[in-house]
């Protein structure tokens, strides 16, 4: 069952005001899947594949890829323009309001708990990644060598990835004789 | 201002096209471009803003939003919208586009071997770059002994309880005013 494009825009206004911090993927499958049955599992999937392999935000991503599917190139536009803008009316209000009274003994206090706890967040980030990604000593190796890019060297992310990603595509890349021949990697 | 719009727009445009893993990772890049290269603020604002777009509604990336608000606030508050929306703009359009135009030969190469080996090499390189990240956060955020145990209970709720993070932060923040005015 395909929505109309006002359905689908109001769709994405909703999952950009109530969607925080992560997990937005799950939380956009259980809406556009379970609760609406717009897409399938079968048609979600690829496209979460996707997203999570090709840089950016994965919500944007899923928005694009969703709009796409079910609207064309406009219900893509669409999608993403309404997951936007009502965070970017509330973000530059709350920035106006940081930079106004953000100094005060009782903004301080409370952004003090708050950056703690973002950081908290940020770091249950890295066990949730890491789990996910080494797979053996030589996963181990890349995490720090890429860290100590970062951190030590202080080089941009982008340049980082150009220095990384080869040597971890080398080390990952297809072993045994598929039934396929490799196709060409997607530039990383 | 039209030095720094451009400067918003290249930083952005290139952190948009290499956020593999999601916007978190190109963190460290945005904070050395943000408070070092640029000098747009201090690295305490920094982790504020950050804090701030986390526990606010939206897309986590949204600090993208603010980083550019306060680049251009210096200017006036108009300027300071545009600075936010050119940041913005930067950030998601030129991933959302390479999204749409590689959606049309996914096919093609879903069944490859190699879309498990790309996975695998990104996955490592993304938790280094989060670490990265987390250490930046932390060394602004945890100076005290009472924020480095707001901090850890934070990370052991987050991985050991189903608690909505923006709940947890709201707590936190609570709990800071409380007892750490």
């Amino acid at each position: 069952m395909k929505p109309s494009m006002p359905e689908l825009a109001w769709l994405f206004i909703f999952i950009g005001l109530t969607s925080f911090g992560g997990g937005i993927s799950a939380y956009i499958r259980r809406l556009v899947v379970t609760q609406k049955r717009w897409l399938t599992d079968e048609e979600f999937l690829p496209g979460l594949g996707l997203v999570q392999l090709l840089p950016g935000a994965n919500v944007a991503g899923l928005a694009v890829y969703i709009g796409n599917h079910l609207k064309g190139p406009l219900g893509s536009a669409v999608a993403l323009f309404c997951l936007f803008v009502p965070p970017f009316v509330t973000t530059c209000a709350l920035g106006f309001l940081y930079f106004h009274a953000g100094h005060t003994a009782d903004a301080s206090a409370v952004l003090m708990g708050v950056t703690a706890a973002a950081c908290g967040l940020m770091a249950s980030m890295v066990f949730e990644a890491g789990g996910k990604s080494i797979k053996g000593a030589f996963d181990i190796i890349l995490i720090v060598l890429t860290f100590a890019l970062v951190r030590f060297a202080h080089l941009h992310v982008p340049i980082v990835i150009l220095i990384v990603a080869p040597l971890a595509l080398w080390w990952h890349r297809p072993r045994r004789s598929e039934e396929n021949p490799p196709k060409d990697s997607p530039a990383p | 201002m039209n030095r720094i719009l451009l400067q918003l727009a290249g930083l952005f445009s290139a952190l948009s096209l290499s956020a593999f893993g999601g916007g978190k990772v190109v963190l460290p890049s945005m904070h050395q471009a943000a408070v070092g290269e640029y000098g747009w603020m201090t690295s305490q604002q920094f982790v504020d803003l950050f804090s701030i777009s986390m526990a606010a509604p939206g897309p986590s990336m949204m600090v993208v939003t603010l980083v550019g608000l306060k680049a251009c606030m210096p200017y006036g508050t108009a300027a300071a919208i545009l600075g936010a929306l050119v940041a913005t703009l930067a950030m998601f359009v030129p991933s959302s586009v390479l999204v749409y135009f590689a959606g049309n030969w996914w096919d093609h190469w879903k069944e490859s071997p190699w879309r498990h080996a790309v996975m695998d090499a990104i996955m490592p390189i993304s938790t280094g770059l989060i670490l990265a990240a987390t250490w930046i956060i932390a060394k602004t955020s945890i100076h005290s002994v009472p924020t480095a145990i707001l901090g850890v209970v934070a990370l052991l709720l987050m991985l050991f309880t189903k608690i909505n993070p923006v709940l947890m932060m709201a707590g936190a923040g609570a709990i800071s005013w409380m007892f750490l005015r």
